[in-house]
C-alpha cells in the first residue's frame, strides 16, 4: 500500500508544478558511417539515424501515457560531424546538416545536435570546414543544433577559434535577420563540453561513447519553487541549510522519475541507458522558471545582490540530490539561467535588475553559462569573441563547463524585444559595455595556456 | 484447530486490541494474522484466529461481546475455511497501476469507477480517499490501487474512465505504480 500523501505529492508535481521530462535524447555514434564519398556518407548517416531512433517518438508517447509524465522533447545527438565528416568541404558540410535535418524531420523529433567541432587546442581541416558551414547550415535547416568546444581546463583557450566563433555567430545572426538572428540561438560555444549532454543546443555524442545510448534530461524548476514555498510557509525554523535540504530532496525525486522513464525507453528501444542530466531547465512559462525560485527564497528578483550566493547553493544542492538518487548523473546537471527561455530572467533583464555583467558573475556558479543572451545588432564580432573568452576563462579556471549562446539581433538595440518562438522564447536585448568597439586584446589570437590546475597527473 | 475470522468495528479508543486479544488468549486461541485500520476516528480490525477444538464461533463471539460491552464495539466471529478466491489462486500476470480521481466527491464515483474496473477484469487492491472539502482540488482526492491483468486493454479502460471523469466533472488519471514508488521512495 502506498502512502496517499506520497501519491498526492507526486500528482501535484506533475499536475501543478510542471514536472516533465524535458528531453529523451538518443545519442547515435556515426563513426562507422565514415566515407570520403559525400553521397555514401549522407546515405549512411540518414539510414543509421532513422533506423536506430525509428521508434523513439512512439516509445516516448507510450511511456508518457503509462506513467502520466510528459516527455516534452525527443531528440537525437550524433558524433561530432567535424570529426566523422573530416574529409568534406564547407559546401558538403551544409549538405550534411540538411541530411541531419531531413532525418530529424522523418523521425518527428524537435532537435538534432552534433553539428559540432572540438577545437580547444587546434583546428583540423574538417573542423574548419564545419565551422565555416555553420551560418548557412543553421539558416537553411530547422532542427539542427551546433556546438563548438573552444577551451578546456586541460588545453586552455584556443583564442584563434574564439575569434572565428565571434565572426560565425555574427554571420549566422545576420543570415536570419528576419527572425531576430534565430540561427545564432541554435549555436553554443563551450569550454569543457560534456560528452553526454542531452540538452540542446549543446547535445552531441562524445567519441568515447557507445554505438547508441539513451539519456534523459529532467527539469522541474516549478517543482523546486513549490517545495521551497511550502517549506517556508509551513516550517517554523526555516533557514538556508534547511532550504538546501528541501532542494536536495526535490532534486532526488525528480532524478528518480527521470531515470525510471529513461531506463524504460532504453529497454524498449534495446539500447543502453546513459545518464540522467538533472538540470533545472526553464521554459518560457509561468511556474516553470528558474528565476521564480530566486523570488521564492526571498530575493527581490534574479540579478539583485545575493543572487550569485543563492545560485551557488541551488546549483550545488541540485547536484547533490541528483547524485544521491542515481549513480549515472551526467551532462550539465545543475541550474540553467538562459535569459530568453526563462520568463522571469527575461523580465529581470528587461527592467535592468539583471545586467550582462551580473549574469556573467552568476555563470561562475551555474551549470552552463551565458545562455540565450540577445545582444545589440551592432555588437562587433571582436566584442562577441571577447565576451566568449571571458566566459570560457571562468570554465577553464574552475574546471567546469561554461557556454555562450549569444544572439546579436540584427537591427536591434539594447532594450528592444526579440522573439525566437517556441522553447527558445523571447526577451530583451541586453546592453554590452562598449559593444560596438574594437578589441585589440582578442585580435592578438594564439592560445591562452592551460592553467596550473591542468597539471594534475 | 479450527479457524475463525473476527471483525471488530467501533469508535477508536484505548484498550480495544487489549480486550479482544486477552479474551482470545484466555480461551486458548492464537492470533495468526491481523490487520487494523482507522477511518478518521472509526476503528476497524480483521483477525484470523486459530481456536481449539472445543471452541465455537458463537461462544467466542459472546465472550468478546461481553468483555467489550462498555466500549460499544460491534464484534462478529465467522467460521473460516481457507478457501482462496480464484483470483488469488490463479492470479494472472498483472501490472500495478494507480487511479487518482481529483475533485469534489460525487455520488456514484466509487460505484462507477469500480464497475468499469470490474468490467475490464481489474482488481482493486486498495482504495483511499481524502475529502477535506474546499476549493483546493488536491485536498479532494480518491486513490485506487489496482492490479491490471495483461489481458486488459488499457486504452479501452482509459477511455471508459475518461467518460466517467467527463460526466462527473473530475480529473481521473491512470498511472503505473512504479512512478509513485520511484519518486517517493529514495531509499530502497
Amino acid at each position: 500500500m502506498l502512502n496517499v500523501k506520497d501519491i498526492i505529492s507526486t500528482l501535484q508535481m506533475v499536475r501543478e508544478e510542471n514536472l516533465d521530462l524535458r528531453t529523451v535524447t538518443v545519442g547515435i555514434n556515426l563513426t562507422d558511417c565514415v566515407s570520403d564519398d559525400i553521397n555514401t556518407f549522407k546515405r549512411k548517416i540518414y539510414d543509421k539515424i532513422t533506423r536506430t531512433a525509428g521508434q523513439l517518438v512512439a516509445t516516448c508517447n507510450r511511456i508518457e501515457r503509462r506513467y502520466g509524465i510528459e516527455v516534452a522533447n525527443k531528440r537525437i545527438s550524433v558524433s561530432p560531424i567535424g570529426v566523422v565528416a573530416a574529409p568534406f568541404n564547407t559546401e558538403q558540410m551544409v549538405e550534411i546538416a540538411l541530411t541531419l535535418d531531413k532525418a530529424a524531420n522523418e523521425l518527428g523529433i524537435d532537435f538534432i545536435g552534433g553539428f559540432s567541432a572540438l577545437v580547444e587546442k587546434g583546428m583540423s581541416s574538417g573542423d574548419r570546414a564545419l565551422i565555416d558551414a555553420i551560418p548557412q547550415a543553421l539558416t537553411e535547416s530547422r532542427r539542427v543544433c551546433s556546438s563548438v568546444n573552444v577551451a578546456s581546463t586541460r588545453a586552455g583557450l584556443n583564442m584563434d577559434a574564439i575569434i572565428r566563433m565571434g565572426q560565425v555567430i555574427k554571420e549566422a545572426a545576420d543570415l536570419t535577420a528576419d527572425a531576430d538572428g534565430l540561427a545564432a540561438a541554435k549555436l553554443v560555444v563551450f569550454a569543457n563540453i560534456p560528452q553526454d549532454v542531452p540538452f540542446m543546443a549543446g547535445a552531441y555524442l562524445g567519441i568515447g561513447e557507445a554505438d547508441a545510448v539513451v539519456s534523459v534530461g529532467v527539469s522541474g524548476p516549478g517543482v523546486v519553487k513549490a517545495a521551497l514555498e511550502r517549506a517556508i510557509a509551513e516550517e517554523e525554523h526555516m533557514d538556508l541549510s534547511r532550504a538546501a535540504d528541501v532542494i536536495k530532496q526535490t532534486a532526488a525525486r525528480l532524478t528518480r522519475a527521470g531515470e525510471l522513464v529513461g531506463r524504460e525507453v532504453a529497454n524498449i528501444l534495446q539500447l543502453p541507458f546513459g545518464i540522467v542530466d538533472l538540470s533545472l531547465a526553464p521554459t518560457p512559462n509561468r511556474n516553470d522558471s528558474v528565476g521564480e525560485i530566486f523570488e521564492a527564497i526571498g530575493l527581490q528578483a534574479i540579478g539583485s545582490p545575493g543572487s550569485t550566493a543563492f545560485l551557488a547553493m541551488l546549483n550545488d544542492a541540485v547536484k547533490k540530490g541528483g547524485a544521491f538518487a542515481s549513480s549515472h548523473v551526467g551532462g550539465l546537471s545543475g541550474a540553467f539561467i538562459p535569459v530568453c527561455e526563462d520568463l522571469t530572467i527575461a523580465e529581470s533583464a528587461a527592467n535592468g535588475t539583471l545586467s550582462l555583467e551580473k549574469l556573467e558573475a552568476m555563470t561562475a556558479v551555474c551549470s552552463v553559462g551565458l545562455d540565450m543572451v540577445a545582444l545589440p545588432g551592432d555588437t562587433s564580432a571582436e566584442m562577441l569573441s571577447a565576451i566568449i573568452a571571458d566566459e570560457m576563462a571562468i570554465g577553464v579556471i574552475n574546471k567546469k563547463t561554461t557556454a555562450a549562446r549569444l544572439i546579436p539581433a540584427p537591427g536591434k538595440k539594447a532594450g528592444d524585444h526579440v522573439v525566437f518562438g517556441g522553447l527558445l522564447g523571447e526577451g530583451p536585448v541586453m546592453a554590452v559595455n562598449m559593444g560596438n568597439q574594437e578589441n585589440r586584446f582578442v585580435r592578438l589570437g594564439g592560445r591562452i595556456p592551460a592553467p596550473i590546475q591542468s597539471l594534475v597527473n | 484447530m479450527n479457524k475463525v475470522l473476527i471483525s471488530v468495528l467501533g469508535n477508536d479508543q484505548p484498550g480495544i486490541l487489549a480486550t479482544v486479544a486477552t479474551v482470545i488468549n484466555q480461551r486458548q486461541g492464537n492470533i495468526e494474522n491481523l490487520s487494523q485500520t482507522l477511518l478518521h476516528t472509526v476503528f476497524g480490525a480483521l483477525l484470523l484466529v486459530d481456536i481449539p477444538e472445543q471452541e465455537t464461533p458463537e461462544s467466542l463471539q459472546q465472550a468478546l461481546q461481553e468483555a467489550s460491552a462498555s466500549m460499544g464495539l460491534n464484534i462478529t466471529v465467522h467460521p473460516w475455511h481457507e478457501q482462496i478466491a480464484d483470483w488469488h489462486q490463479n492470479k494472472p500476470e498483472i501490472q500495478p497501476y494507480i487511479i487518482s480521481a481529483i475533485g469534489p466527491d460525487r455520488q456514484g464515483l466509487v460505484a462507477e469507477v469500480a464497475s468499469q474496473l470490474f468490467k475490464h477484469g481489474v482488481n482493486i487492491s486498495n482504495l483511499q480517499a481524502i475529502f477535506k472539502g474546499g476549493k483546493n482540488p488536491m485536498e479532494n482526492v480518491m486513490v485506487f490501487e489496482i492490479d491490471v491483468p495483461r489481458a486488459t486493454n488499457m486504452d479501452e479502460l482509459r477511455e471508459a474512465l475518461a467518460e466517467i471523469a467527463n460526466r462527473l466533472d473530475l480529473e481521473i488519471s491512470v498511472q503505473h505504480r512504479k512512478i509513485f514508488e520511484s519518486v517517493s521512495t529514495i531509499l530502497t
